[in-house]
């Protein structure tokens, strides 16, 4: 099993899009294109060097009352497999 | 007609040129090439790229074709990313400079894909009718460092298949982050190249076997497409576009819009062109992309089949290169009236080796 990423960044070219057309958060890809969801959106936009805890930290903030780490760790693994997120530089 | 809304295109393929130093024996384009000198200005292409955005296009893909050796090809990058839509460029790389690549960056292109025709030096130049390798090793790592993701694409066929274990290695020591693995399709120049290109069973199992060893050990990164061909492996024929005018469409050089890149080879279709429409007019109105689409122009056995909005009725191309006939059900399926002529195409190349037919572009005047 592969380890949970600790700090996750979007792969080279893999970027978040609103499309205006369809109304829809995408994350497009070379080749490719995922429909998200507004949390998925939310942990998408986070992936920009922080940690995975601090990731959840600010969706907690943002979601009173909600337990998100279990879905944060469930769609970051399923994004790795694909080669959408990667683990990003550690920080010291 | 049915009542379900008409979908949108996701992607669209813009064939900014058939102009190309490279002469790939089982290349998509036209094999007369040369009556499709009337190439597109900058300014139209714009618009189309603008019209695409508008229309709900995502993935653009930059092709031809060699895209780079249009002059204005850093405008259609700006074009395009300007327009908000994801830029993919596939290239031989073989006119393209760390200089070029960096100004591509800068412009906005998403992805660069670029083709090689194998693993030997020397077959890859042989293949491609002109010293490549070297070039296009240098394009790729420049791109990587450029943080570009790369994607490298081998056709394979008989003449490099057997070499499928030293594309994958190569792959892997350029650092691709993918690598497409893309048997031929019998179309265009590989259409009249299929008997010298179609690979035996026996190369196809050895090279479906070590895809799949390396896959279990780990692929080092790099992400691996894999198609078999359908020629062999399917019973059912693959769904092709998901039928036209469904999910994309591509637009000519010379601004004729296709639902299929290899459209323009079936005699009597009529396109229409992007200098006297617009794309959502074409995409909604033209019957070249109604014609197909949804269910109801198929013949059995396709019309009471229920995989019938699985596979489409296959691909239309192929469906007329082998029959004659673009309405008929594509000859791979088991169920196809034509469906011997699978077999006979095999047993063809199987007994015949016979030399390869190079593309090759006439030299004139005009071009842009």
């Amino acid at each position: 099993m592969p380890q949970p990423i600790a700090t996750p960044v979007l792969a080279p070219g893999t970027r978040y899009r609103w499309d205006k057309v369809r109304n829809q958060h995408q994350l497009v890809f070379p080749e490719g294109m995922i429909v998200l969801n507004e949390p998925g959106k939310a942990i998408v936009q986070l992936c920009d060097g922080r940690t995975t805890d601090e990731l959840i930290a600010v969706l907690k903030e943002k979601y009173p009352g909600a337990e998100p780490a279990g879905d944060v760790h469930e769609f970051l693994g399923h994004l790795a497999k694909r080669g959408l997120v990667r683990e990003g530089a550690q920080r010291d | 007609m049915t009542d379900t809304p008409l979908p949108r295109p996701l992607s669209l393929l813009a064939e900014v040129t058939y102009r190309c130093p490279l002469q790939c024996p089982y290349c998509s384009n036209p094999l007369e090439l040369n009556q499709y000198r009337d190439e597109l200005d900058t300014e139209t292409w714009v618009r189309v790229f603008n019209q695409a955005a508008e229309l709900g296009v995502v993935q653009l893909h930059l092709s031809g074709g060699e895209p780079l050796v249009r002059r204005d090809i850093l405008d259609l990058v700006r074009a395009a990313s300007g327009a908000g839509l994801y830029s993919n460029m596939s290239t031989g790389a073989t006119v393209v400079d760390g200089n070029r690549l960096e100004q591509l960056r800068e412009a906005g292109l998403d992805h660069f894909q670029v083709s090689l025709l194998d693993t030997l030096p020397e077959s890859n130049d042989r293949l491609a009718g002109a010293p490549s390798f070297d070039r296009k090793r240098e394009a790729v790592l420049g791109a990587k460092r450029l943080g570009f993701p790369v994607t490298l694409n081998v056709v394979l066929h008989r003449q490099n298949l057997d070499r499928i274990a030293e594309v994958i290695a190569l792959a892997q020591a350029w650092k691709v982050d993918r690598l497409e693995l893309a048997h031929t399709q019998y179309t265009g120049w590989a259409f009249k190249n299929r008997a010298a290109l179609m690979p035996t069973r026996g190369q196809l199992d050895r090279a479906h076997a070590e895809v799949e060893r390396v896959r279990a050990e780990g692929t080092g990164g790099v992400d691996i497409q894999h198609v078999l061909p359908d020629y062999y492996f399917e019973r059912f024929p693959k769904a092709c576009l998901q039928g036209w005018g469904m999910v994309s469409m591509s637009v000519a050089p010379d601004g004729f819009v296709l639902p299929c890149q290899t459209a323009r080879e079936i005699p009597g279709l009529e396109f229409p062109n992007v200098r006297e429409h617009s794309l959502e007019d074409i995409w909604e109105r033209a019957p070249i992309f109604q014609r197909f689409r949804g269910t109801g122009w198929m013949p059995e056995p396709c019309r009471s089949c229920d995989r019938r909005e699985i596979d489409f009725g296959g691909c239309r191309c192929q469906a007329f290169l082998m029959t004659g006939d673009v309405t008929a059900t594509d000859p791979i399926c088991e169920l196809s009236p034509h469906h011997h002529l699978v077999a006979a195409a095999l047993e063809e190349a199987a007994q015949n080796d016979p030399p390869l037919h190079y593309r090759v572009m006439p030299r004139a005047g005009g071009a842009v």
